[in-house]
């Protein structure tokens, strides 16, 4: 069983709208061997991989593909959905499958959903292990290789925060590009586009980050607006904290100036000798000390989005009860690790106890005189941690004061995103009346507790950020035109790209003869593929993009943009063969340009071709309008009322609602072929170009 | 000679509009006169030959030890390159006490100008060393540490040109410009909209580059290697002459360009490595560094960058060349100067050994021998300018760069041969963009122009005629200030405005209170211009904060004092007379803008007399519209506000407005004399800052003067059918302005509680119980809680001396305590009598009051 091929198809292709892998696959002799025909295949796959009994495949139900299985069926099919099971297993989600035969017997071309390319090649090869070890009666180790996969899915696919936000914005329809192997996406196309990395957008200020980061100057800016604050100051030695800490007035914190996840942190120190041990701690996260008020009360971390609150949660102590015989470290695994909520890793909203890991965790024990071998009395409750995760969601609970001085908090440093770190022993109370105050403002909050918090409601932070950069209506989207067919496309693409021009438009154009940005050549190379069409959109001067696709590119790598305003497809004849895709017919090819049809936008138009009758079938394809031209003037009968470019007597003609409108005589057009004027004509009426504009461009051409 | 107090005047103050040095400097009789001192004068000019004249020529009266420690510290200041100017001294009231007044322009080095003076002047003395040049170095040296450096310096200089008011949030380059709602910030050259996403992109080159290909800008190809195995692979790839550099490192270090060989490449790689996690290989391009430098959507300046390096004669040492160069004037040790030296480092002499010279090779005539790779100035490196050469398109690929990246405020460097051609006809390329770039290099390039790249910065921000100011009103008087300051917050708040106010009960944003005490000095004032939702800003400005700092801002859109009567707090900080108190009280009017408004009193001479220190233009008020000074301004055409027929009437040549007093009911049916003046102070001010008529009339029927909203300001109670007043007055001008509005309140027996402030003069003490003793029959003496300085009972005898002459009162008690002295107040009152209680802990005594009312309202609901 043998890899021919695979090709990662990166956008929507003949396949579907998301990106998938396909493998070009030969079985070989396996071909004679159906899975009903291998003794014990069945019992050992479903052993190994028991979840396979979700696989609706072909019946549309449960247990589908189980079926199909008993029945028999072929190893590229069974690869399919081992690949697509264990990526579920290793946590990319992956739903879609196809396995198609080829003209070649033993070929198959496999297709497999892939978020991630390394990923789902990683998944193809463990699956070919692991089918043909349950196939020859070989042990397989399945934890081990979902292991592998979970870990490539851990370190290349986005985090979990900036996925929340990029899932929000596929769900308005806003388009997402990955930028960096990192969390850098661009949401939004071209001028259009906005960026985030991790919770932090294009609006976020390099200042305002600085200033966060700065505990001692955020501190007094928020002091002077009236923001409460624990006061304190920074201090250079042990014996200086203490100074402070019996100016400030006792209890006090000790803290690094500019730590994080609350490492070198001390709470509630009451003596010289605390505050000593408590500012070596500090001291030794290598940043100034401060020593600060201890506020009373809870942890709590409040969002800001775009200038409102649009999350908190609440940090909750956690402690143990002592039962006189076990010792500490034991008792943290029997009370506390044995929550379900508990474990490594994001999946959980709340994290493992570890004692020889946790530094502040021993201070506090050290505090109560106990270390993690130590047995305390029966009955005695021993705090190990102060605030443990801040994962306990509060945000129906926020008084609407304390909202409006985390918000204020917010503008002041200067965030779109803070993540404010607030303590009160009330959030439903003012901070006023409790002596609650703001301890810290956080650029790039992690989204984790809000959205998957260990009790109460996940929060849509992922929407709220993406409301914050794109308006209701704003789908981040500049007017992308696709053109298709099997020739004549440059010609038409340059056509377009300069009538857009002339409408003001900055046109990135990407086509066979180069890659151009408002008429400038920066690539002479071929561009009619999937990674120029992308530097178009990833272009952020970019207002209208007119990309040029080649049957091979829709095959071999898929189209560069998810959506598009208008798809063109000029034509099918004369025929062109792609015998090493095994496209052979010219319904085949067809069916490739269909693609380019698909995507067109439901506000968006298609412009086919209505003298080649495959090119006109494709109408019904598409989501939005249908625009035909045609250059014997005859039209699809049932396309009557509808909006058409149509060659007559040598002019061209618009043509809507029945009423024809004559853009164009005769001699202007001489010099050009007609199919090429009409289609560019029809794409820019489409786009709104006025007829006047139209005419003069084409006169100016 | 000795220096009893030293003050930083951090704003416009009573001497000057500069910051300065303020010093109390008491000399002994010999020292009033320097001339008496034998050959003083000619040891200080021997120690410090630079210092200036200590009186023009010609003249010859006694010169003190006082003026010539300011002449001192002044000039060395100047000498240290700091530029000021200012510098005065004046005796005071006590003889052989001086204010000395020193400009600076940093705090920390005009402060240290002050204590090299002293020590200059006591060695002119004693007759021993003074050394005048390391006294200059220290300057120099904090001066450089302090101030902001060359790039921020020139931005903030570009604001200042524009008339945009700035402020340092930190002691390093993060600075404020503009207040409150319309503030913008920077941070070296990077603006409060340079996104830290862009940043970060900059920060990571092989991101940057793969951006900046898809936008069709020309990048060396290249990519990141594991290792030197690696290295050389890429290199392989590439197949032309590469630069190693690492990943994420900065200034060039650890750079090697043009690397042709594999053993050249291993010493580059393990150059790199030390500088960055990884190492990166990428196609060399030959020709010269260029610096863009982008803002916004233009280039605004380029200059070509060239390593440090010294041409061979033949004669001498690469070492001796290097001393040549650096014997330049123009080249120093930091940023101060225009070139840096070159330095001999172990970096020079590895790039010399690759070179194949030690730093004692001669090399020949001619002979070009580079000290280190990267092109920085803070190495030695020099920059010329090129900007008028930048071929349009070269410059489109900057700026295309730039956004593509995401920077505002950018540094492109670009290697090519010319900036004459677009980078595709000669095979150049954007290598690198650089959030925050230096931009030393474009204002005092070591060739070429100087380019105005900080008015680039600053125009990019602030659009337009923008000048990030809010409305700014400053008010200052005896009497009336809060309630004024409290009546104009409210006009502008009416008018959609959010008002940020300060008062001596506190600081106010959108009328909640967000600090509490005295709030009328500078400190509260600046807060209130850093917050951010501020739109408008109204401040109290008591003398004491003018006095201690100066203002809290250059300029104020208007200014308004009330009154000046007698004057208050007369007798401290040498303000004797109310003539001293004007001058104080004259500084919010002197720093009026020249398009704003100054708002007098012209019943009041001292306040009627500042509209001639006015830049602006005047508003006069008064309640007489016949009064001399306010009816010469009416008839020149100029804007006056008066009372006539139970209105008050805004005029400007001819009537524009009239507003019943029945309808203002501060002034309770135009019945108190002091609100109708603060109404019309008020009225000016919102009138000068253009709030409409009708917004303006709504907004003095809504304003509520009780003890919630103005706690201490004429605060009116009925106590079982008596009338109670609580005010907070405690000098004879608020007796003045109270007298009357009280006795047109009818009443049985007049009680008055009153204790006296003990840091007033005896004199104002004692006026004030004379004049309630005019006016009330029951006088209830009590002690403060706080004497302020004074001996216990001595408050007291000097009330009951005032008391003495009085006309009508004839019950006198004395009691100590304010609650006690207020509950035998009230427990005297019946049906019909008035009481004035003039509080001093004015939270505590209407919560006392308060409480006593709800008892009596308690009782009367339970018959």
């Amino acid at each position: 069983m043998e890899f021919l091929k695979i090709l990662p198809l990166r956008g929507p292709n003949i396949w579907t709208y998301r990106p998938v892998l396909e493998v070009w696959l030969d079985i070989g002799a396996l071909e004679d061997s159906p899975s009903n025909t291998l003794p014990g295949f069945y019992e050992r796959l479903t052993a190994w991989l028991p979840t396979l009994a979700e696989h609706r495949c072909g019946i549309g139900e449960r247990g589908g593909f189980l079926l199909r299985l008993r029945e028999g069926t072929w190893p590229g099919h069974i690869l399919e959905h081992i690949t697509i099971e264990l990526q579920n297993l290793a946590g990319m989600q992956s739903g879609f499958g196809k396995t198609r035969s080829t003209s070649v017997r033993g070929v198959y071309k496999v297709v497999v959903r892939s978020r991630n390319e390394t990923v789902t090649r990683a998944a193809l090869q463990e699956a070919r292990e692991l089918m043909l070890a349950a196939m020859q009666d070989r042990p397989f180790e399945v934890a081990a290789a979902v292991a592998r996969l979970h870990e490539m899915v851990d370190s290349l696919c986005l985090g979990p925060s900036t996925a929340c936000i990029v899932d929000a914005a596929t769900g308005r329809g806003i388009p997402s590009i990955r930028l960096s192997e990192g969390n850098l996406v661009q949401l939004g196309y071209g001028a259009r586009q906005h960026r985030i990395w991790t919770a932090e957008t294009d609006q976020t200020s390099a200042i305002a980050e600085g200033i966060s980061r700065d505990k001692d100057l955020s501190k007094t800016l928020l002091q002077a607006c009236g923001v409460p604050v624990p006061e304190g100051r920074i201090v250079d030695s042990a014996a200086d904290a203490w100074e402070a800490a019996e100016d400030i007035g006792l209890p006090v914190v000790v803290k690094p100036s500019d730590g994080n996840h609350g490492r070198g942190v001390s709470t509630e120190l009451m003596t010289r000798a605390e505050v000593e041990a408590a500012y070596k701690l500090a001291d030794e996260e290598g940043s100034e000390v401060i020593v600060e008020r201890f506020v009373r009360g809870d942890e709590h971390r409040l969002l800001v989005i775009g200038g409102r609150l649009a999350a908190a949660a609440r940090g909750e102590s956690v402690s143990l009860v002592a039962d006189g015989c076990s010792s500490v470290s034991k008792l943290v695994e029997e009370q506390i690790n044995i929550d379900p909520r508990r474990g490594y890793g994001e999946g959980y909203p709340l994290s493992l106890v570890e004692l020889d890991e946790d530094a502040a965790a021993q201070f506090e024990l050290g505090r109560q005189g106990y270390t993690a071998d130590s047995i305390p009395a029966v009955g005695v409750s021993v705090l190990i941690q102060r605030t443990g995760n801040v994962a306990f969601d509060v945000t129906e609970r926020v008084h609407p004061e304390v909202a409006a001085t985390v918000e204020l908090a917010a503008r002041i440093v200067g965030l779109d995103i803070a993540g404010v770190d607030l303590v009160a022993e009330d959030i439903s109370r003012p901070l006023g009346e409790q002596g609650g105050a703001i301890v810290e403002i956080n650029a790039g909050p992690g989204l984790l507790m809000h959205l998957k918090p260990a009790s109460g409601n996940a929060q849509p932070v992922g929407d709220a950020i993406v409301a914050s950069l794109f308006a209701e209506t704003d789908s981040g989207r500049i007017p992308v035109i696709g053109i298709a067919g099997t020739h004549g496309k440059t010609p038409l693409a340059h056509l377009l790209a300069a009538l857009l021009k002339l409408a003001g438009k900055y046109v990135g154009l990407a086509c066979s003869d180069g890659l151009y940005f408002a008429g400038r050549q920066a690539d002479k190379r071929d561009s009619a593929n999937w990674v120029a069409a992308q530097k178009v959109l990833m272009n952020r001067s970019v207002e209208a993009a007119v990309i040029e696709n080649s049957v091979a590119t829709i095959l071999s790598e898929g189209l560069g943009y998810d959506r598009c305003q208008v798809g063109i497809v000029t034509n099918i004849e004369p025929p062109q063969h792609f015998g090493a895709y095994y496209i052979e017919t010219a319904e085949q090819v067809c069916n490739v340009l269909r693609t380019q049809i698909d995507v067109v936008l439901a506000d968006g138009v298609a412009v086919l071709n209505a003298c080649d009758p495959l090119v006109a079938g494709l109408a019904g394809y598409c989501d939005g309008e249908v625009i035909f031209f045609s250059v014997d003037g005859t039209l699809p009968t049932a396309h009557q009322a509808k909006r058409a470019v149509l060659l007559r007597d040598g002019g061209i003609v618009l043509r809507q609602d029945e009423q024809e409108t004559l853009l164009f005589g005769r001699v202007a057009c001489q010099s050009w072929q007609p199919e090429t004027v009409l289609a560019a004509v029809a794409a820019a009426w489409a786009l709104g170009v006025s007829p006047a504009l139209i005419k003069a461009g084409l006169a100016a051409y | 000679m000795e220096v009893s107090r030293l003050r930083a005047l951090r704003g416009p103050n009573l001497w000057s509009q500069h910051t300065a040095i303020e010093a109390i400097v008491s000399c002994s009789a010999a020292e009033q006169d320097i001339a008496k001192i034998s050959g003083f004068e000619a040891r200080l000019r021997a120690r410090f030959p630079a210092m200036g004249l200590l009186q023009p020529p010609g003249y010859a009266s006694a010169v003190s030890m006082a003026h010539t420690l300011g002449v001192a510290a002044l000039g060395l200041q100047a000498q240290a390159d700091c530029p000021v100017t200012f510098n005065r001294t004046t005796a005071t009231s006590e003889s052989g006490v001086y204010q000395v007044v020193i400009e600076y322009s940093e705090e920390a080095v005009g402060r240290l100008a002050f204590k090299l003076a002293r020590a200059l002047c006591v060695a002119a003395v004693e007759d021993t060393a003074f050394d005048v040049a390391d006294a200059l170095a220290q300057l120099r040296e904090l001066d450089e540490e302090v101030r902001l450096g060359p790039s921020t310096g020139a931005i903030v200089q570009a604001a200042v040109q524009r008339g945009i008011p700035y402020c340092r949030l930190t002691t390093g380059s993060l600075v404020q410009f503009g207040w409150g709602s319309r503030q913008r910030r920077i941070q070296a050259a990077e603006t409060d909209r340079s996104s830290a996403i862009g940043e970060a992109i900059a920060q990571d080159k092989e991101l940057t580059k793969r951006l900046l290909e898809a936008a069709g800008v020309s990048v060396p190809v290249g990519r990141p290697v594991a290792d030197v195995a690696d290295a050389w692979a890429a290199m392989c790839e590439i197949a032309a002459a590469v630069v190693v550099k690492p990943l994420d490192g900065n200034q060039g270090k650890g750079v090697t360009v043009n690397v042709v060989t594999r053993e050249h490449l291993e010493i580059a790689y393990a150059a790199a490595i030390e500088f960055g996690s990884q190492v990166l290989v990428e196609r060399f391009m030959p020709g010269s560094d260029f610096r863009m430098l982008v803002v916004g959507d233009k280039l605004v300046a380029a200059a070509r960058r060239e390593p440090p390096q010294v041409i061979g004669d033949g004669v001498r040492s690469v070492r001796e060349l290097v001393e040549q160069v650096n014997a330049d004037p123009r080249r120093g040790d930091g940023h101060a100067t225009s070139l840096t030296r070159m330095r001999l480092d172990s970096i020079a002499l590895a790039r010399l050994q690759a070179q194949g010279y030690t730093a004692d090779s001669i090399p020949v005539k001619g002979c070009h021998v580079v000290l280190r790779n990267n092109a920085n100035l803070s190495t030695g490196g020099t920059a010329t300018d090129v900007t008028d050469d930048v071929h349009p398109d070269l410059a489109a690929s900057a700026v295309a760069a730039a956004q593509m990246v995401g920077l505002d405020v950018c540094g492109v460097d670009v290697v090519c041969d010319t900036v004459l051609l677009p980078l595709a006809e000669q095979g150049g390329g954007v290598v690198e963009v650089n959030a925050a770039p230096g931009l030393r290099m474009h204002l005092q390039p070591s060739y070429g122009k100087g380019r105005e790249v900080g008015e680039a910065i600053v125009s990019m921000m602030f659009a337009g005629k923008d000048d990030g100011r809010i409305p700014l009103v400053a008010v200052a008087g005896t009497n009336g200030k809060t309630t004024t300051v409290r009546l104009i917050a409210h006009l502008l708040g009416c008018r959609g405005l959010h008002v940020g106010m300060t008062n001596s009960d506190g600081v106010y944003i959108q009328g909640k209170r967000i600090d509490s005490g005295d709030c009328s000095g500078p400190k509260s004032a600046r807060n209130v211009l850093l917050h951010p939702d501020v739109d408008a800003a109204v401040f109290e400005t008591a003398r004491g904060g003018v006095l201690r700092e100066g203002l809290a801002f250059d300029r104020c859109n208007v200014a308004v004092v009330t009154n000046l009567g007698r004057g208050d707090h007369l007798g401290l900080n040498y303000i004797s007379t109310v003539e001293d108190l004007s001058v104080v009280k004259r500084v919010v009017v002197q720093n009026v803008r020249p398009d704003g408004v100054a708002v007098l009193n012209a019943a009041d001479p001292m306040s009627a007399a500042m509209a001639d220190a006015c830049p602006g233009s005047v508003t006069f008020f008064a309640q007489d519209r016949h009064h001399p000074v306010l009816a010469a301004h009416c008839a020149q055409g100029r804007r006056a506000v008066y009372v006539e027929d139970g209105h008050i009437v805004a005029s400007k040549k001819k009537i524009v407005q009239r507003i019943p007093l029945s309808q203002i009911p501060l002034t309770r049916n135009g019945t108190i004399g002091f609100q109708i003046e603060n109404a019309m102070a008020a009225i000016a001010a919102a009138w000068a800052l253009k709030v409409d008529w009708k917004t303006l009339r709504g907004g003095l029927a809504s304003f509520v003067n009780d003890a919630e909203t103005a706690p201490g300001r004429f605060n009116f109670f009925d106590y079982r059918g008596a009338a109670v007043i609580a005010d907070y007055g405690h000098n004879p001008d608020a007796m003045l302005a109270l007298i009357p509005a009280i006795e047109s309140i009818p009443a049985h027996k007049r009680l008055v509680v009153i204790s006296g402030a003990g840091d007033r003069r005896d004199e104002d003490i004692r006026q004030q119980t004379e004049m309630l003793g005019e006016v009330f029959d029951e006088v209830i003496l009590y002690q403060d809680q706080c004497q302020r300085g004074r001996q216990d009972g001595e408050v007291l005898a000097l009330l009951r001396q005032g008391l003495a002459k009085a006309g009508r009162a004839n019950k006198i008690d004395e009691i100590t305590g304010e609650f006690l002295a207020i509950d035998t107040a009230l427990s005297r009152l019946q049906a019909g009598d008035l009481c004035l209680i003039l509080i001093d802990q004015v939270d505590e005594a209407l919560a006392h009051i308060a409480q006593r009312l709800t008892e009596a309202n308690d009782t009367r609901a339970t018959p």
